[in-house]
C-alpha cells in the first residue's frame, strides 16, 4: 500500500483523470473531494459492499429466475 | 414527482451502465424487458454480453408508494439528467423459493436517463432505506 501525507487543500492524483483532495481535517474525521469520469463509481467501503452483495444475491441467469416465484403485487386500490 | 413509465412503446429497451454495477464491473450493457403476467410491474434486466447474468427489477412505488429520495448532483450530472421527468427508476428484486421471502434493494436504486439510455446504481447512504426491504405485505 501507497502511503502519502496530505494537508488540508493538498490533493493526490490516481491515474490522469482521478483528484482526490483533502478538504477539512477535523479530529478523526477528514472530509474529502473527489473528481472522477463517469466511468468510475465512487463509494464508501462498506456501502459498495452492502450493494455488491445485494447485487450478487439478486442476480441469475433470466432462465433461473423464470422459476422463482414473484411476490404478489399489492391491488392497485391499496397503492 | 418522478415519472415510473418506461417508455411504454417500446418492448426492450438497452441501459448503459458506464461503470458497471457494484459486483458486475464488466456487465455496462443491459435489456431491459416486461416481466411476468401483462400488467406485471416486474421488469427482466439482462447482461447483454452475459446469459448468465439477470436482474428482476421492479417499479419501487407499487410496492413502497411513499419512497423517495432526491438524487444527488453528482449523479445527476454523471447521467446527464435535468429534468427528473427524464429520470426511471427502478430497483433491484431478490426472488427467493417463497415468493413472500423476495426483497428489493430501496438503498441502491437503478436511475436511467429516458432520452439517452446511460443508468447507474445510485446509492442513498443517509436516507435510512434498505438493501433488502421485504416485497411482501405484512398481513
Amino acid at each position: 500500500m501507497l502511503v502519502l501525507t496530505r494537508r488540508a487543500n493538498q490533493s493526490i492524483m490516481i491515474g490522469h483523470d482521478i483528484v482526490v483532495t483533502v478538504l477539512e481535517v477535523r479530529g478523526d474525521q477528514v472530509r474529502l473531494g473527489i473528481k472522477a469520469p463517469r466511468s468510475v463509481d465512487v463509494h464508501r467501503e462498506e456501502v459498495f459492499a452492502s450493494l455488491q452483495q445485494a447485487n450478487q444475491a439478486a442476480a441469475k441467469s433470466p432462465k433461473e429466475l423464470a422459476n422463482a416465484p414473484l411476490p404478489e403485487v399489492p391491488a392497485p386500490a391499496d397503492r | 414527482m418522478i415519472d415510473t413509465d418506461l417508455t411504454p412503446d417500446t418492448e426492450l429497451v438497452e441501459i448503459h451502465f458506464a461503470a458497471g454495477l457494484p459486483g458486475f464491473p464488466n456487465a455496462r450493457t443491459y435489456a431491459l424487458a416486461p416481466w411476468g403476467s401483462d400488467d406485471s410491474p416486474f421488469m427482466m434486466m439482462s447482461a447483454v454480453d452475459d446469459v448468465d447474468v439477470g436482474f428482476v427489477v421492479v417499479t419501487p412505488w407499487v410496492f413502497y408508494p411513499d419512497y423517495e429520495f432526491e438524487l444527488d448532483a453528482s449523479t445527476a450530472e454523471r447521467l446527464g439528467v435535468i429534468d427528473p421527468e427524464d429520470v426511471v427508476v427502478v430497483c433491484v428484486v431478490t426472488l427467493a423459493d417463497r415468493a413472500e421471502d423476495a426483497t428489493v434493494n430501496l438503498l441502491g436504486p437503478i436511475v436511467i436517463n429516458r432520452a439517452t439510455r446511460e443508468a447507474c446504481q445510485a446509492v442513498l447512504p443517509s436516507s435510512g432505506y434498505e438493501v433488502r426491504a421485504p416485497l411482501a405485505r405484512a398481513a
